[in-house]
């Protein structure tokens, strides 16, 4: 299967985004993260798989620039990321609206921070709410919303800022099934609109498989990338396909974290 | 099913709450048989009332209408033979593992060195051996659900009932925890009443589920599960079963 | 089978930034600059306020010289002394009543309204009836320092177990404890470091409140110190008194977190 894969994405003519080259990172003597290295193009939607306790987090701390790497680069655009230049984004397993503002306000937030003009930020905010179909929560306050609704103004709000690399760890982590596949098909609705470039932290592999167009297989502490796994399954896809199912056990396989 | 003799009859139980806008039924008219051994899951959407439903059996909360039988006799209050799992782990942080798995023997009275080694089997058998010393607040979520677990188990139920005991769990865990369940219930046969809002977990774990509506909690369906165990998730029989239920089940999505 | 957390246990792998340096120095150049102030206004105004030499000075002379037949260490041990036994008779009586009100909710209402009514009157107020009750002793003294530390500890105490999370009061039901189990073993214990923290209001409080009533009447104490100063136009003595007020209050302050590590080691933990 990896000839065909690896020719598919010899096929794919979109520019490189985010280049990671020798990623390493210690804490004290721990070595968490080694030589990790690998692209992501532009628009490029990546998942990212491993055991838990793997360094997911501390993978997406040296993303985010939260932490410095011990070792390596993290170039996007060819430049070395700078969180001050580049307009990077997040969502995490647990909502995180600001209370006093309604979701209109919530959405427009980060692109008045960004001291956008009013017109763009009108025309943004506007496409996203139809996207997601929250006309009727546009005036609502975050604590009458469920959950997962506030979760998905989050993602809103993230896909507005039209971000370089948009980075969510778990969002769907505590959903059930039915909402899990609603939001996902959400998700890869945003996404394919927007045009972002998406890394999505999972411990799901089945939503992995279901979203991604490449898949990043991290092995335990210290965590390497122990598959780089291109998916070309055509959107939108079937998950009991006997293709879904075998990618699936395949990943599964891979990660045998239980 | 072994058996099939039945141990609980939960009789057109019925309770609603007093909300802002007036009377919130939470329960509506549910009746169902728990049969002696058996996992029973009981299965809803988020806020469907399940959890309305356990505490009335657990006696925790009384209800409007209806009867709850155990062994033929109507239930009045909190059972001993009940025990409860809850979702957030109610560990007392003051306590050590030990002192909080205890607690069951030791407010009955049993004495320090007896119920001691008594308790000692439950956290062996939850995995916890050499924790016993340890507070709750040094322990990792799931290791925190396993105390709940053995808690449970020392005193000694004949009905276990577990409150979506790894709601806060994250993925990993729960699977790990959801074997460990199913492990722990195949070597101490108990009746478990599982209620979840997961139904991949659902499907892992039942000998029967029960699908609620949305609330009021009513109930929707019942699904035999005779798979074997341990369970392939990705199996076909699996995906069947969770799609159908998938099918059947309403998208908690808000509405205004 | 079970996975420890070695993150957890060995404590965070922290590296020593700039910003650790800064937050490690700044105390002390907060201090100095408290010094050079002191510096400069002694040596402006001195017949105003005296400069840290002659206050060292008088200090070595206090160590040498005992006040009123009361050596210097005597006077802070006296204070300390009546602090501790109002303390001691405000958590005796405090903790309990305090238990009983937020336990029960018709001892509350009974209680609750001649209580809300006491509790915002300062401990200085009853000094009047007291000396007409009980003259100027020792025992009128610490009972204005037991007014003033019974109050925060009744207040924490009851609102700790009003506060008792239903879940816990739902465990005791389900391991069939009875009303005095629930009570010893849950109640309390989870009402701790609420009643802690309120012993620890006390203790300042008391510390304060003693050095008050030290100031109206007294032979010995550090408060008395300071009155004995002010009469004397001994301004020297006055700043000796009140830096040793402040470091007592600040040991005060250490010991008590050190009672809460011994008394809620789960507290101590992560």
């Amino acid at each position: 299967m990896s000839e065909e894969v690896n020719a598919a994405a010899a096929r794919d003519e979109r520019p490189v985004k985010v280049e990671v080259r020798h990623l390493t990172k210690y804490f004290d003597t721990l070595h968490v993260l080694d030589d990790v290295s690998f692209d992501i193009k532009k628009g490029e939607f990546v998942c990212v798989v491993g055991p838990t306790g793997c360094g997911k987090t501390t993978f997406l701390n040296l993303l985010t620039k939260i932490y410095e790497p011990s070792e390596g680069t993290l170039k996007i655009d060819g430049e070395l990321a700078d969180p001050k230049k580049h307009n990077l984004a997040f969502v995490f397993q647990e909502p995180s609206s600001f209370p006093w503002l309604t979701v209109e306000e919530n959405l427009k937030f980060g692109l008045k921070v960004k001291k956008l003009p009013a017109d763009v930020i009108e025309q943004r905010v506007e496409r996203i709410i139809k996207l997601l179909g929250l006309e009727e929560f546009r005036n609502v306050y975050p604590a009458s919303l469920s959950t997962s609704t506030e979760q998905r103004v989050i993602i809103g709000r993230a896909f507005a800022m039209e971000p370089d690399l948009l980075l969510m760890d778990e969002p769907y982590g505590q959903m059930d099934i039915k909402m899990r596949f609603y939001l996902e098909d959400e998700v890869l609705r945003l996404w394919r609109e927007i045009g972002t470039t998406v890394v999505f932290i999972t411990h799901n592999v089945e939503e992995a498989v279901y979203l991604s167009e490449k898949i990043l297989i991290l092995t335990n502490k210290p965590a390497k990338i122990k598959e780089e796994l291109v998916n070309t399954l055509p959107y939108p896809r079937n998950i009991a396909s006997k293709d879904f199912i075998d990618l699936r056990r395949h990943v599964t396989e891979q990660i045998k974290w239980w | 099913m072994a058996a099939n003799k039945v141990i609980l009859q939960i009789r057109n139980l019925k309770k609603s709450f007093s909300g802002k806008n007036g009377e919130v039924l939470a329960v509506n008219d549910v009746s169902f048989d728990v049969y002696d051994n058996e996992f029973l899951v009981l299965l809803g959407p988020g806020q469907c009332g399940k959890t309305v439903m356990l505490n009335m059996i657990a006696g925790l909360i009384e209800p409007d209408e209806g009867e709850i039988i155990l062994n033929g006799k109507p239930v009045r209050g909190h059972d001993p033979k009940i025990g409860m799992v809850l979702q957030r782990t109610a560990l007392m942080p003051w306590k050590t593992v030990m002192s909080n798995v205890e607690i069951g023997p030791k407010w009955r009275g049993v004495g320090k060195a007896e119920r001691q080694a008594y308790c000692q089997k439950f956290i062996d058998l939850v995995g916890l051996t050499g924790f016993e010393k340890s507070f709750p607040a040094q322990l990792s979520g799931g290791m925190k659900q396993r105390v709940g677990i053995a808690r449970a188990y020392a005193n000694d139920p004949e009905i276990l009932i577990m409150d979506e005991p790894f709601g806060a769990l994250d993925a990993q865990t729960r699977y790990a925890m959801e074997e460990e369940v199913a492990r722990i219930w195949d070597q101490q046969k108990r009746t478990v009443i599982f209620v979840t809002n997961n139904i991949e977990e659902a499907c892992f774990l039942g000998d029967r589920i029960i699908l609620f509506s949305n609330r009021p909690a009513t109930i929707k369906e019942i699904y035999p599960n005779e798979m074997a165990r341990p369970r392939d998730m990705i199996s076909e029989e699996f995906m069947k079963l969770r799609t159908s239920i998938s099918d059947n089940t309403d998208l908690a999505i808000d509405t205004l | 089978m079970v996975k420890v957390n070695k993150k957890g246990k060995k404590g965070e792998f922290k590296e020593t930034t700039p910003l650790d340096v800064v937050y490690f120095i700044l105390p002390f150049i907060s201090l100095g600059l408290v010094v050079f102030l002191w510096y400069s206004v002694s040596t402006n105004k001195p017949d105003m306020f005296p400069s840290m030499t002659a206050t060292w000075a008088r200090l070595v002379k206090l160590f040498k010289q005992p006040i009123m037949r009361v050596p210097y260490y005597g006077h802070i041990l006296a204070s300390l002394k009546r602090v501790v036994m109002a303390l001691a008779a405000a958590i005796v009586i405090g903790v309990p009543f305090g238990t009983m009100l937020g336990w029960n909710r018709k001892l509350d209402c009974f209680f609750g309204s001649i209580f809300n009514i006491i509790r915002p009157i300062p401990p200085l107020a009853w000094i009047p009836l007291i000396i007409i009750a009980f003259g100027i002793g020792e025992f009128p003294k610490v009972l204005i320092v037991f007014i003033g530390a019974v109050m925060p500890i009744v207040i924490n105490t009851r609102a700790g177990l009003r506060s008792v999370d239903q879940l816990y009061l739902d465990v005791g039901t389900l391991f069939d404890a009875n009303r005095r189990q629930i009570l010893m073993e849950v109640a309390i214990p989870s009402a701790m470091p609420a009643i802690i923290a309120g012993i620890k209001t006390a203790t300042s409080t008391g510390w304060m409140v003693v050095l008050a009533a030290e100031m109206l009447s007294a032979k010995s104490g550090v408060g008395f110190l300071v009155t004995r100063g002010m009469d004397a136009n001994d301004m020297p003595l006055v700043l000796v008194a009140m830096i040793t007020i402040g470091i007592v209050g600040a040991l005060l302050g250490v010991l008590t977190s050190l009672i809460e590590r011994l008394l809620c080691p789960w507290l101590q933990i992560k």
